[in-house]
């Protein structure tokens, strides 16, 4: 999140973030273009000894988690959605992050479109006023938490998830279907919103409606931040350019997913607006 | 000697050369320079903060110092500083307080008891202490502290003094208050233990060889002795230890867990002002947010400049009951 506020200060030529800007950021950065460039996703990381990976869960029951009202792991809630596991009556820790994020901004996103009690008491942001749990610095933070913790639940983006082998959710999504945080689960996400909002290109793929039963439901775009105007406009095009296009053939193997065609149009549209 | 240089004229001049009046001159600029740069730059530093704490001191008022509430959420936006201010006042006293008798001791170790070979090692050790970056002490703090502090001593403290609040349920994490004040601890020790080494080393051996032939044990010797010697440079000692506590910012964001807190248990994750502040100014969302970060800074500032003129007073009262002492 550092490059919303070098973008502002001018000290770089672009910048990056996972969290669309707020109002008070657009102004701030006075004549900045927000551009979706890559996909990614939020995996729900944690850490439960005897207790396989991809442990499923829905998004009610991860509000409630999150909301401090289910507390223990072999909560009925839980044991519903998996059926057969053996779970341990262990407390769930929650872990997350302490510093602005975007992550927290998907994660959140995601919360408040799922749990109407989230969305009145928390809502959404880079950071909010979490009722329960511990903060961590960083995703290094929250994963190294997760991990010291027996009982540990938090949320890291998926690269880091998957780098750092760590244990994580399959999320159920609207179809009923439990899915990934993988490719193919991101990608059908990204198709449910293939419109960015007029002035800001702002889009939301959470939670995404029943037509999609591969998605898995806490993706994100992410964005690049760039001047209307720059020194360096006609360079700056022309790397954006190659970004969306060609660049994103380098995307996955960072687990960065490649944007859908409608974007890309929009995408090359905004960047052509850069000028001198 | 001629009468000429007698006039007493001259001699109310005595070092009236031009060379030597120039070198005064140049060592008056210099030094008057500096000492009005540092003022210049702390004025400057206090008005950029006033000026960044605007959005949020006229949002606000004072009603912000004493309020607990830290909600960044759009349309949700609340802030105050209360819970942060507790925070910093109490992980900073009680680190001062577990690292104090401690680092003592230590220094009294190392000038007093130690065989002589240990010394030197022994000492070294210690200001290595100081050099370590807090980041890794931090990092450390998160993956060993934190956990050994959750399952052996916060267990140990609930079942042994439970009934007093402060030591309510263990933290499952390993993140409280609590790590943040031991970290803290550890953070000050070598800054007290090695000024006061430096201190007890400089009582005169005649007091001590006095005291002892007098048929003192050591202890006495030491309590009677050294302790009212030192007494006024320890506790600027302790108080140096103070303000590193205060503003010590990444290594506590790192074990504190967080947290707009309202209880008394130190086995729960909170916040100090430093700590929220270097986790929440990068990629502040809002003009009040960022507003609101910068008064914490300013209550920083404040309560920083109140806890030194405090000590200072303090200093100059065990000061001046030493004299009236060596009187009596």
């Amino acid at each position: 999140m550092g490059g919303v506020a070098a973008i502002t200060a001018r000290t770089v030529d672009f910048g990056a973030s996972d969290a669309p800007l707020t109002p008070d950021q657009f102004s701030a950065c006075n004549g900045c273009l927000q551009i979706p460039w890559a996909l990614s996703a939020t995996s729900i990381i944690y850490n439960l000894d005897g207790v396989k990976n991809l442990l499923k869960m829905d998004g009610a029951t991860l509000a409630k988690i999150f909301l401090g009202e289910v507390t223990q792991w072999d909560d009925p809630a839980i044991a519903k959605l998996n059926k057969g596991v053996n779970l341990p009556s262990t407390k769930i820790a929650i872990v997350h992050r302490s510093d602005n994020s975007g992550t927290t901004y998907n994660f959140t996103d995601y919360l408040q479109s799922v749990s109407a009690e989230w969305k009145s008491k928390l809502g959404r942001g880079v950071a909010v006023n979490w009722p329960v749990g511990a903060g961590q610095r960083g995703s290094a933070g929250v994963a190294a938490g997760v991990s010291q913790t027996p009982g540990g639940i938090g949320y890291v983006d998926v690269a880091f998830a998957l780098k750092n082998h760590l244990k994580f959710l399959a999320m159920k999504n609207r179809s009923g279907k439990y899915a990934t945080p993988g490719l193919k689960g991101i990608l059908a996400a990204a198709s449910s919103d293939q419109k960015p909002e007029a002035t800001t290109n702002e889009l939301s793929i959470v939670n995404p409606p029943k037509k999609f039963p591969l998605a898995y439901p806490i993706s994100t775009y992410t964005y690049v931040i760039v001047p209307t105007k720059s020194s360096k406009a006609a360079e700056l095009r022309k790397f954006l350019f190659w970004a969306v296009t060609k660049g994103q053939t380098f995307g996955p193997r960072l687990l960065f997913q490649p944007i859908p065609k409608t974007v890309l149009v929009v995408a090359e549209k905004t960047i052509s607006k850069i000028k001198s | 000697m001629s009468s000429a240089e007698l006039t007493p004229e001259a001699a109310r001049r005595p070092f009236s050369g031009r060379r030597v009046r120039f070198g005064d001159l140049v060592l008056q600029v210099v030094a008057g320079a500096a000492a009005a740069g540092a003022t210049a730059l702390v004025g400057l530093i206090t008005w950029k903060v006033v000026e960044g704490a605007r959005p949020a001191l006229s949002e606000y008022g004072l009603a912000f110092v004493t309020r607990i509430a830290w909600n960044p959420v759009t349309d949700h936006e609340l802030y105050g500083a209360g819970s942060f201010l507790i925070g910093t006042a109490i992980t900073s006293l009680l680190a001062l307080l577990l690292a104090a008798p401690l680092a003592i001791g230590i220094a009294l170790y190392l000038t007093e008891l130690a065989p002589r070979f240990l010394r030197g090692p022994v000492t070294a050790l210690v200001e290595t202490l100081a050099a370590v970056p807090s980041v890794v002490i931090g990092l450390w703090g998160i993956l060993v502290l934190g956990p050994l502090l959750r399952d052996h001593v916060e267990p140990a403290l609930h079942s042994a003094l439970g009934f007093i609040p402060l030591f309510g349920a263990p933290s499952q994490s390993g993140s409280s208050i609590f790590t943040a004040i031991v970290v803290l601890a550890i953070m000050i020790l070598p800054i007290v233990s090695s000024i006061s080494r430096e201190l007890f080393l400089g009582v005169p051996p005649e007091l001590k060889e006095g005291a002892l032939a007098l048929g003192t044990t050591r202890w006495e010797m030491v309590r009677g002795v050294m302790f009212p010697y030192a007494r006024g440079g320890v506790a600027a000692a302790l108080i140096l230890g103070l303000g590193r506590a205060i503003g010590e910012a990444i290594a506590v964001t790192q074990v504190i867990g967080g947290g707009v807190f309202i209880h008394w248990n130190l086995f729960s994750g909170g916040d100090t002002l430093a700590s929220k502040i270097a986790a929440s100014y990068q990629g502040a969302t809002s003009k009040l947010q960022v507003g609101s970060l910068i008064y914490l800074a300013l209550i920083l500032l404040v309560f920083s400049l109140v806890m030194n003129f405090a000590a200072q007073r303090i200093v100059r009262r065990v000061g001046r009951s030493l004299g009236q002492g060596a009187r009596a």
